[in-house]
């Protein structure tokens, strides 16, 4: 049984400290849930920083990462950063956490793009150790890619912290259906850009698909899973044909077919309402992130959905 | 040309929850305090610096903030260069670059990584400052070392700093003051710490009056007229007040195993009345040029009236 909705917004550039503040406490007062920040090399902020200082910034908005590329720090120094911020928010941070895809990431840090199997296991093994971080005790992981020796991090995370775990590929659904608190149902990533392919990727079959994948692995921890996506067609509009329309192309189906993507969310708030609900009854989704620039116009949608 | 004015600083290495952060941080601001430190360990119970900062900056409008310092081989600096540059932006251009090349034995071991000998480990952080540095400035920047190779990246976001914030680079041994003299702003004098360990007896003798002169020295010698360009900071580690310096001072010594006057002029250590404490820095400022003093937080309060009296002056 799905839990109550609730609405990100995923932020990825602010101006100075008014603006970031701004930005953040903006997004707490239209009743979103949390912010969180992408983990890339383009324009973006770096998201710890940042995440650190909307938290600072605000008292009850939960803040976190969507997601963390795992190649980019060693998996102790993110847990440590994670549970840092989460002492200092009183509880607040929800670590994302993926193996890594996009090539330009790598090509900008110099670093090796390794198969999608390598990186995944790279990403299995981290997360045996930012797990092992949270407990705040001893503990000793030699794996074929870390080794930490008798190391207790610190701080401990006030509660449990959740983990999100987002991908589009069987494997890492699957491991998401078994580690994560919250699972990001994604477009499969394994070209290394978003491309029409990955635009395919969240139709409503395949969408189908994984969500049978994530709950094969999940066994009975299904009904504790909260299940998100982000969705990057979002609009309110009284004229849904015309975007449809516009969009297909792009989905390479039928306007009808590209609305009902898991990454389309477009009509008037009431039609959006609908289409929530359809999905939650479908795919267990609950979890609702947009993108920054619909902050405003999503929020008669948070308004009269969230905590329902 | 540096004016070598008096400013202080403040470490904070554990808060329990963000309002005992915001609320030191807010105290440290209206005591006078110019900066709060954050050092980077995987022990000791240290809190994750560049987060922690993250948050005394948004609480606050003025101090400043700084990793004390950070260690480069902890992360790639394509990754540091991004976080540097989001934190100068969203504090308002507050942020000072601590950066070292690493030493604490005992972080490499729990993490599980290698710790090269010390010249592989300050050729790195050479490396990593020259990158830090090219994606900080405008445009794209490319940079093929022996450790890192950058291709044709425009570093986001640019700080308010221009072209950079300042860097602080601290040390003891020859080669990373001489390091520290060509890339910093500020340089921090510490104890040698090529034994891994923070008090081992190599460390402590590192530390007294002439070997201290020596390191000025070396970095007079290394910077030429630069020198007088740079900030000299150090971090008091040791801070005691009382009437009876004397008594205080010679148990140090025994414990170090140095004089009680070494003991009392070495430049981690300030016991005394709050005169004789004021005495000390300025002989200290008029000997070795040291400005910047770094404090415990756990002595925020009682090292106060030492920065009322001798901020900007």
């Amino acid at each position: 049984m799905p839990g109550p909705f609730r609405f990100g917004v995923q932020v990825s550039q602010g101006e100075s400290m008014s603006d970031w503040r701004d930005k953040a406490r903006k997004i707490e007062d239209l009743g979103y849930s949390t912010l969180f920040m992408p983990d890339h090399f383009g324009q973006e902020l770096a998201p710890m920083p940042a995440i650190a200082m909307a938290a600072a910034s605000t008292t009850t908005l939960r803040i976190g990462s969507l997601v963390f590329d795992n190649d980019y720090k060693h998996p102790a120094i993110l847990a440590k950063e994670a549970a840092t911020i989460d002492v200092l928010s009183d509880g607040r941070v929800e670590l994302g956490i993926g193996a890594g895809w996009m090539k330009s990431d790598y090509d900008a840090l110099g670093l090796p793009y390794d198969s999608p199997a390598v990186r995944v296991d790279r990403f299995e093994e981290a997360l045996a150790i930012i797990k092992g971080c949270f407990t705040g005790e001893p503990f000793t992981y030699h794996g074929e890619h870390y080794r930490v020796t008798d190391y207790a991090s610190f701080p401990k995370p006030v509660g449990l912290l959740p983990i999100l775990i987002g991908g589009g590929g069987k494997r890492v659904l699957s491991i998401a259906g078994r580690e994560a608190d919250i699972v990001g149902i994604n477009p499969n990533l394994r070209a290394g850009e978003i491309n029409a392919e990955a635009a395919r990727d969240s139709l409503r079959e395949r969408t189908d698909q994984k969500v049978q994948w994530i709950r094969e692995a999940a066994g009975a921890r299904w009904d504790d899973l909260e299940i998100q996506m982000r969705f990057f067609v979002c609009k309110i509009t009284d004229d849904r044909n015309s975007l449809a329309e516009a969009i297909a192309p792009m989905f390479g189906v039928g306007p009808d077919e590209a609305l009902e993507s898991g990454s389309a969310l477009v009509g008037t708030v009431d039609e959006v309402i609908d289409q929530l609900q359809q999905r939650r009854d479908r795919w267990g989704l609950s979890y609702v992130v947009v993108g920054d620039e619909n902050v405003d116009e999503f929020a008669p949608v948070v308004a009269k959905l969230a905590g329902s | 040309m540096h004016e070598r004015r008096f400013r202080f600083g403040v470490m904070v290495t554990n808060v329990g929850s963000g309002k005992e952060m915001s609320e030191l941080a807010r105290r440290a601001e209206g005591l006078g305090y110019s900066t709060l430190f954050v050092p980077d360990h995987f022990v000791d119970h240290q809190l994750a610096p560049t987060v922690a900062l993250a948050h005394a900056a948004a609480v606050t409008d003025t101090l400043r903030i700084g990793p004390l310092v950070l260690g480069n081989d902890y992360k790639h600096p394509v990754v540091l260069a991004r976080e540097v540059g989001s934190l100068d932006l969203l504090s308002d251009g507050r942020l000072e670059l601590g950066i070292g090349a690493g030493w604490m034995t005992v972080d490499y071991e729990k993490a599980g990584m290698t710790l090269d000998r010390p010249g592989v480990r300050i050729a790195r952080l050479a490396e990593s400052i020259t990158i830090l540095k090219g994606l900080l400035a405008d445009g794209p920047f490319t940079f093929h070392g022996e450790h890192y190779r950058v291709t044709d990246l425009d570093g986001q976001p640019k700080p308010v700093q221009r072209p950079h914030p300042p860097f602080l680079i601290g040390g003891g041994g020859p080669k990373i003051l001489a390091l520290a003299a060509k890339e910093a702003q500020i340089v921090g004098i510490n104890a040698n710490l090529r034994s891994g360990e923070p008090t081992s007896p190599d460390a402590a003798h590192s530390l007294v009056p002439a070997a201290t002169d020596e390191k000025l020295a070396t970095l007079r010698a290394a910077a030429g007229d630069h020198f007088d360009d740079l900030e000299i900071k150090t971090l008091v580690g040791f801070v005691h007040e009382t009437d009876d310096a004397a008594g205080i001072v010679e148990g140090m010594a025994g414990a170090f195993g140095v004089t009680p006057d070494d003991a009392r002029m070495a430049p981690v250590t300030l016991v005394g009345t709050q005169g004789e404490m004021v005495e000390l820095l300025e002989a200290r400022r008029a000997r070795w040029q040291m400005s910047y003093h770094v404090v415990g937080s756990e002595v925020l309060d009682t090292f106060a009236p030492i920065v009322a009296q001798l901020a900007g002056t």
